[in-house]
Parts: structure tokens; sequence; C-alpha cells
């Protein structure tokens, strides 16, 4: 998406002057290095390893590890800006960005130990480990606590077994927290979650995925066959992992409603680019009532997720439980994601519907934002059980 | 030494690259002519070793009087020796105006000449004038766009300014030319330099560059994206040649720096020059001076490029680039 | 330890700004700020100096407030100091009182400089005077347009390429460059050191009282030139039009001008006649 370089700056609702630092900083990384690549990496479904290495450097794998860490210690609006501005050029990349940040480190900030956070953090916040996070099983989708992956302790190790599916940067993943089944609590199943490196025997990778959209992120299934994982790598203690697992889930969240609104920023500002330059009946088919009424519903729509997003972000730097309104953030920002690239393909027109034009990417890596992270009808159920269940509305 | 009674516009003798780089005699022209409305002489200096040569050029093009210093220790461009000559001559003769070419050199030079002599410098001239009460008037671009500016510097001397390759017409070549020379000793007790030059020599990387292209196919902003960008490769390669940018397409990262023309950028002549999408503002256009013919493509018919060029076509660059592409092939035979 | 001084501009983003009919002057307020290319490269000179030697960074800027953004921008990047040259009285200054009101803030805040390094020119006036006129000012040994910079001791060796000549030039400190933009690439700008570059007192502010500096003393000792008139260029070529569908439009001309421009490629690009045969 060759946007004219710095000159969209429609919707910046963060005029603080370190927000517009790190949204030019980030943007002029994108357009330089992904841009060019965005539309050959989504044809041939490749990983650009090149680009990830010149991230790490920057800090894009540490946005909100402590410095102590060598992490970048950013707010959350700060975040959400990174990993939106990615999103807005490429948003495969965004995605591997998001889910790392969002949730492979984050449950390593809230739930490791010291000598967890000392080995891992490092080395996660510089990039040399990409992290994924594996909750998701064939049997276990929204239904999560269905998972059958297995953990048998032995001998000052545990010993997994199990297929995890649709793992975001599964393909190339150096650590993966995986969520496994360690018995049962008063009848109820009880899981924990595990650090684990992909170079313990055992740990195997499945074949990437052929999706529809995202395809440059190497999303795959990640078997494990009697993968030992030594007894230090429990994150928290046993039993912990509904309480991780939902945790992280109420981050990752926000993680994804900034991607999914950096894809529609990107599609909003190439449809208003291609509305000015088309002509039709002799003048700019921007200058018609329909098209203008579509350019005003989608501004306002991404005006709107843009302060859900921010109002979850800041309600998390407070300390202050989120949950609720990141699920907001999450259902409202990729369902603008999927309308507003929609109309950008259909004011494109034919050309939106070829692949000459970067819109149809757009529009194919949108979907899968009302689906990972909590289908759009699972963030429905998180907001009316966060609003049934209180007590004073 | 007294004070000459006329008044004197003297022109700096930028002589290194003298085959390439008529600067100098283009000023020399521009010198005369205004010489005549303000009733001065027009003056080269020349500081170097062995110029003979250039002495004689400057006198067969035009120039009424020429200041010449030859001496060994001059024989590799110095500022700062320069600076220091031309402040002494500066002070006993007291020129009028004194006019330098913008070549890297005198980007540099001028300047800091102006800075020494305490007066006023326009930079990258369009244009120079008399102005009804004898001042230069300094013909200059205004802060981005189509806009030009008239400077003057009135109470100030000399009156300074520095112009681009290409903006004037040398006068032709004439041996019956005669002018004053007046060859000067280098002087004493001249500041001691305080850079020094630890190598010197002419650059011969690149024998073919876009400076001394015949062809040159420049696009900007109007071509769209950086593939279609790129595709004016294909019309420079049918038809032998280089291939220039605008400003805002080197910093959208469609071209690399030095495909840059205009001002800052290079010096170009080519004799064909074929404009795709550029609207035309005058930090490029002022670098097109020397181009003999100018195809201009853009689908804006308000477009200054268009006004400016030989031919104008009106439609989207990146389509009549294709078409043009493939017309050429067609007809194309040695 | 090296001081070393960045001078930088922040221009508007936009390269053509729109003109204000009313007032005759340019629509500034309407684009955005980004740091002039070249002084990016200028920075990047110093920052690489820093990972070779031990420096220090001091950025200045003359300015209105928002170029602040500059500032904060390098320190992000890692100078360490950063200076703004703010006040009414010195906006619309031409580069010869730019370079005076410079050379103040310098012997103010750094006046033990070991290198001062500038953009060779900026992207909005590109007149390329104000590293020169600052040399001037602060009599100071310089070369502009330097690709390479190598620092042994008080000794620095520059390495440029003007107009075809290549130089190699030794001076030593204090001095000043202008650097090119044809090396020293800028670096993307890092988030590491983004929250400490926004710390309150990370940018001294000086107004012209606080740099000595008067209306009078300005106009003293300031502009040497006054601009006399503004007007919109006449560019008129008697020239041919051509318009229509792109490939009649590419049809008409190449059968217009085949001659011409064959003879400059050297080919022929008259259209071949039906009747011969392939």
């Amino acid at each position: 998406m060759q946007s004219i370089f710095f000159q969209e700056r429609t919707l910046q609702l963060n005029p603080c002057a370190k927000h517009k630092l790190i949204r030019d900083s980030v943007r002029t990384f994108a357009e330089t290095e992904l841009a060019p690549v965005a539309s050959a990496i989504d044809r041939a479904a490749t990983f650009p390893r090149e680009i990830i290495e010149k991230m790490r450097p920057l800090n894009y794998f540490g946005l909100q590890v402590p410095r102590e860490y060598g992490g970048a210690a950013l707010d959350s609006v700060s975040a959400a800006i990174v990993v939106e501005e990615i999103s807005r050029v490429c948003a495969a990349i965004g995605l591997c960005v998001t889910v790392h940040n969002g949730v492979a480190v984050y449950p390593f900030l809230r739930f490791a130990n010291a000598e967890q956070k000392k080995h891992y953090l490092p080395k996660l916040a510089e990039g040399e480990l990409i992290g994924a996070f594996s909750l998701t099983e064939a049997n276990a989708g929204s239904d999560s606590a269905s998972v059958e992956t297995t953990a048998v302790k032995r001998n000052d190790a545990y010993v997994l077994n199990g297929t995890k599916i649709f793992v975001t940067n599964g393909g190339v993943c150096d650590l993966a927290l995986i969520f496994a089944l360690t018995g049962s609590e008063q009848g109820k199943p009880q899981s924990s979650v595990f650090i684990v490196e992909s170079k313990y025997p055992g740990f195997l990778r499945g074949e990437l995925e052929d999706l529809c959209g995202m395809r440059a992120n190497p999303v795959s299934s990640l078997f494990l066959e009697d993968c030992c994982v030594p007894e230090n790598n429990v994150l928290g203690r046993i039993g912990d992992g509904m309480k991780i697992g939902l945790a992280t889930l109420d981050n990752g969240r926000i993680g994804v409603a900034a991607q999914a609104l950096g894809i529609a920023q990107g599609a909003f500002e190439a449809a208003v680019k291609y509305a000015k330059e088309r002509q039709q009946f002799k003048k700019p088919i921007a200058s018609l009532q329909t098209i203008q009424n579509y350019i005003a519903d989608m501004a306002t729509e991404i005006a709107a997720a843009r302060l859900l997003l921010y109002r979850a972000c800041s309600l998390k730097d407070e300390g202050m439980p989120f949950g609720c309104e990141a699920s907001m953030a999450k259902l409202y920002c990729s369902t603008v994601a999927s309308r507003v690239t929609s109309l950008a393909v259909q004011i494109h027109g034919g050309y939106g519907y070829s692949k000459e034009y970067d819109v149809e990417r757009y529009f194919r890596d949108a979907k899968v934002t009302e689906i990972y992270e909590g289908t759009s009808e699972i963030q429905r159920m998180v907001i009316a059980r966060s609003i049934l269940s209180q007590l004073i509305l | 030494m007294k004070k000459n009674s006329k008044k004197s516009i003297w022109v700096f003798g930028d002589y290194r690259n003298y085959y390439q780089n008529r600067v100098t005699l283009q000023l020399i022209a521009r010198a005369v002519a205004l010489a005549k409305v303000i009733d001065a002489e027009v003056c080269a200096l020349i500081f170097g070793h062995e110029i003979d040569e250039w002495i004689m050029e400057y006198t067969a093009h035009g120039a009424d009087r020429i200041l010449a210093i030859d001496d060994p220790a001059l024989k590799s461009y110095s500022t700062e020796k320069y600076l220091a000559i031309i402040e002494r001559l500066a002070g006993e003769r007291d020129p009028e105006i004194i006019l330098i070419g913008a070549t890297d050199f005198g980007r540099e030079f001028a300047p800091r000449l102006a800075k020494r002599l305490k007066t006023g410098l326009s930079a990258d001239c369009v244009g120079l004038d008399i102005a009804d009460d004898g001042l230069l008037l300094q013909i200059a671009p205004s802060f981005g766009g189509n806009m030009l500016a008239e400077i003057v510097t009135e109470r100030h001397r000399p009156q300074m300014a520095t112009v681009r390759p290409g903006t004037f017409k040398e006068i032709p070549h004439d041996n019956q030319r005669k002018a004053l020379v007046e060859r000067l000793p280098l002087m004493k007790n001249l500041p001691k330099p305080r850079v020094r030059l630890i190598e010197y020599e002419r650059s011969v990387e690149k024998e073919h560059t876009i400076e001394n292209a015949s062809v040159i196919i420049c696009g900007g902003r109007g071509m769209g994206n950086k593939e279609k960008f790129k595709k004016l490769q294909e019309l420079a390669r049918l038809l032998g040649g280089d291939v220039g940018a605008t400003r805002p397409v080197v910093y959208a990262g469609w071209a690399d720096h030095d495909a840059l023309v205009g001002q800052a950028g290079k010096h170009i002549k080519p004799k064909l020059l074929f404009s795709f999408g550029i609207s035309g503002a005058i930090q490029h256009t002022a670098g097109l001076g020397e181009a003999h013919f100018i195809i201009a493509i853009n689908k804006n018919p308000q477009a200054t490029m268009l006004k400016m060029a030989d031919v104008a076509i009106i439609g989207d660059a990146s389509d009549v680039l294709n078409h043009m592409i493939r017309e050429l092939k067609k007809r194309i035979r040695e | 330890m090296l001081n070393l001084v960045v001078c930088l501009k922040q221009v508007p983003m936009v390269t053509e700004l729109p003109w204000d009919e009313k007032t005759g002057t340019l629509r500034r307020d309407l684009a955005a700020g980004m740091m002039n290319p070249a002084c990016k490269h200028a920075l990047e000179a110093a920052l690489q100096i820093k990972e070779h030697h031990p420096a220090n960074i001091t950025v200045i800027t003359m300015g209105p407030p928002a170029a602040e953004e500059v500032l904060r921008e390098s320190l992000a990047l890692g100078a360490d100091q950063a200076v703004l040259v703010c006040d009414r009285l010195l906006a619309g200054s031409d580069t010869f009182a730019t370079s005076l009101i410079l050379k103040e803030a310098i012997k103010k805040k750094c006046p033990k400089f070991d290198l001062i390094l500038c953009g060779a020119y900026t992207a909005d006036s590109e007149t390329a005077q104000v590293g020169p006129q600052l040399a001037e000012e602060l009599d100071l040994p310089a070369a502009a347009y330097v690709e390479k910079l190598e620092i042994s001791g008080k000794t620095l060796r520059v390495r440029r390429l003007v107009d075809n000549f290549r130089e190699t030039l030794e001076m030593e400190f204090p001095a000043l460059v202008t650097i090119s933009m044809e090396n020293y690439k800028p670096r993307y700008t890092g988030l590491a050191g983004l929250e400490s570059a926004f710390d309150k007192n990370g940018v001294v502010i000086l107004d012209a009282k606080a740099l000595g500096l008067t209306a009078a003393s300005i106009e003293k000792k300031g502009s040497r030139t006054k601009v006399r008139k503004v007007f919109l260029r006449k560019t008129q070529k008697g020239n041919v039009l051509l318009q229509g569908a792109a490939s009649a439009v590419v049809t008409e001309f190449l059968d217009k001008y085949q001659r011409k421009i064959g003879t400059v490629i050297g080919k022929s690009i008259e259209e071949k006649k039906s009747d011969e045969k392939k």
C-alpha cells in the first residue's frame, strides 16, 4: 500500500508528541521495509526473515518489557500504535509482532518467576527468541477448557503429549507457551502453562497452513510427542492454566484490536486516494454522494474504534480491570476492519478485486480478526457476562 | 591602487570542469547585459596555475577585464585561499556586483565570501536584472512551489548572487575580442590555510552519468507508485537514456538519491527530456534550463510542467508510458 | 571526550505548500514537520562517531515551538542534549541571520565544541548556505558535502566528491562540516530511547533575550537582502498540445517527432509501411 509518504495524517487522535514520534518512526520503517514486499510475501506465503532481523534492534519485540530486561517499556497506547502502524502496511507481520508481545511475552511479565524472567525476557525482548501462544486444539477452539494435550510429571520434568493447531508464529517460533491438562480439581479439568522451547526433543512443527489471509505469517500446528519440559518451566503454578489463559487473552485482545484498526486505516486511506483519482462521468468518484457516504461512515467507525482501543489501553495502564473494554475494542475493531475493507474493495470497483491493487489483501486479512483471539461471538459473551455480573449497572 | 571610477561586475572563474560546465561563460554573458544598463565593466577572476587557456577563453566569451593570479600554490581549488584573495581585492577595488556559478564549489564558497565581505547573497538565482533604481534584482525561487522572489541588497556592497548552470546563454566565442588582463602576484601575508589538501583527483567513476545523458526520462509522483515508476527504465533502455526523479519520488523511495534532478540534484543537459507525471515545482524545473527539447506528460492540464514543454501531452503518465514503450518496440530498428 | 554539535532544521512535510493569497505567505501551518533529510544524515554521522569515540552530542534547532519534535527525535536516536532557539523575533530570518543566531546559541550552550555537523542543504529552501556561513561566523575551517569523516585525536580527515573531483581534506578541531546525502544513511528510530527522550527537562529553550539579541541587533547584523516582490512564475513556451486516448496520442506524437527522436537516439523509429513483409 504505497501511501503518499507521510502525507495522510487522518484520524490521529493522540496529539501527544511521544505518540506522534512513535507513529512516525514505525510508519517510516513499515513503508520503507515492509511496503515493497507486502504483496509478494502474501502471494508466496513466505515469512520475511530479513525484515524481522531489522526489527529486532528497534525493540519491536520488547514493546512493554521493562528496560532492565532490554525492552522499550512503552505504555499500552504506544504499543498499540506500533502494532497498528505495522498492520497498516502488512497485517501478517503486525500479527507476528502483536502475538509475540501480547500473548507470548505478556504472560512472562505477569506470571514468570525471577529466574524465568532473567533467563527468557532479554532474549524475547531482543527478538532472539520469537514467541507463540498455543491454546487452540482441534476440539478446543472457543471451548478452551476442553484441551486434550496432557502434561505428566516424570522425575524432574513434565512430559507433554498433544497437538496444537492454528498456532500463529508456529512455523518459526523458538518458544511456545503450551496449555496442557495436568489433572483435575474437584471434578473439573485442571490445566497449566508450560514454557516449551522449540529445541526440546519431541517438539515438532506441522505444515504451514494455507490460509485466506495473513499468509506471510507462518501459522502451523505444533506436535508434542513425549516432549520433556524441565519442571522449572512451569509458568506460574500447576493449575494456573485458566487464570493465565484468561489474563493473557484479555491482553491479547488489545493487540488484535490494534491490528484490525491498522488494517482498516490502511484500506481506508487507499480507498480515499482512489476515490479522488478515479474519474467516471467526467469527475472524480469522490464527488458522488454514495462514495462520500461510504467515506464518512468509514472515517467515523475507525475513529470510534480507535477510541475504544485507547480506552482499553488506558485502563490497563492504570491497573484497572480492562477485560470487558478489551473485548469491546476487539469486537468493534475487527467488525470495522471487515466492513471498511469490504467497502474499500467496492470503491475500487473491478480493480479492487484484482491483485494488482493491495486492497483485496486487506479484505482477506481483515476477516480473521473477527475469528482469532476469541471469536466475535465469544467477545459478546464476555461483554454480556461482565455487564450482567455487575451488582450495580 | 586607486579606486577604478567605473563600476565593476566580477564573475568568479570556476574553470575546473570547463568543458562540461559553462557556467562562468554564461555568467559573463549575463554580466555583459547587466553592465550595459549600469555602465559597468565585466571582470573575470581567475586564480590558479597555468591559466592562460582560461584567460583566452573568458576574453573570447565577453569579459572586459581579467584579474588573474597564476601561482603554483593555487594549483587546486581552495575555499580558504580564494576567500583571502578576494577579500583583499574587493577591499582595494570595491566591486559593485560579484556573480558566482552555483556549482558544488560555488555553493560552499559564495555564502562564506558574502559573510566575509559582510554583504547579502541570493543563492540559485533563476534570473538577474537591473531595477529602475540601479540595484541588482536577484530573482530566486521562493519556498517550494511556483513563486519567485525579487530580492535586492539595498545598502551593502558588493551585491552577490549565485546562479545555476544553464540559466543563461553564453556569448559565442570570438577570437577578435580583447580584454584588459591584469596579472597579479599572489599576495604575501595571506593567513595560513587551516584546511590541508591530502588528495585531489578527477573522479572517473561514472563515465556515463545522467549529467551527460542526451536522453533523460524524468518521473514524478504522477507515476502513481514504485512499480509504475520503475517502468520508466524500460523507456530509458529503448531510447538509450537515463531515468531521473523529482524530490518527492526520491523521498518516497521510488528512486535513489543519485537520480534526483533539480536545483539540488544533478545538473542535466539532455537533448531530449521526457517528463512523466511531474507538476513542475521550481525546485525541479530550475534544473532543466539546458534541456533542448522537453516532452511533458501530465493528466492535469494546468500543470506548470506542461507550459514549460515543447510538447505537452495530457493524459495519465503511466498509461502514456506503457503505450509509448509498446509503440517504440514495434518501430525501433538499427 | 569529543563535543559534537549537530544543527538541525525542521522542514514542512509537503513539498508544495499552498499559498495564502491574502497574506502573501506560505500556509506552513497546513503541513506537519519532519527533520530535514540532510540533517538526519548529519545526525547519523555524529551517532556513528559516538559509536567509535567517547562523544557528547548536542543538537540545536531554530524554529517555532513545533520544532521541538525534531529535537526529541534526536534524543531518542542517541543525542545527549537538545537546544531549541525559539522566539517570534527570529521568525523569517534568512540564512545570514540564522547563522548569526546559531553562533550565539552555540557560544552559549556548548562553547567548547570540537566539531559542528550540519546537513548540506534543506529540502525547503535548498540554499546550502547556513553551514558555510556559520563556519565563517565562528571562523572555523570547514568542508561542505562531506561523505566520510575520520577522526584521530584532534585531526579530522574528510572525503568528498565535489564537481566531479574526489577530495580528501584534513583540518584540526574545532571545525565544521556539512554532510551530503550520499553516505551516513539514517538509522531507524528504535523504541527504547523514546520514554527518556520526552523527559520534561530534555530540551533547553532559548529566546532572543537569552542569546543577547534584540530586534535592533538582528536588524543591524542580520539579513542583508530584502524581498521586494513575490510573483507567480510566467512559464510559457510556445508548445504543441496533444490530448486524447493514450494510444492515439502516442501514435500522433511518434509520427510527428520520429525524425527528431531518431536522430538523437541514432536509430530509426519510422513506422514500417504496411506492404513490407516480415
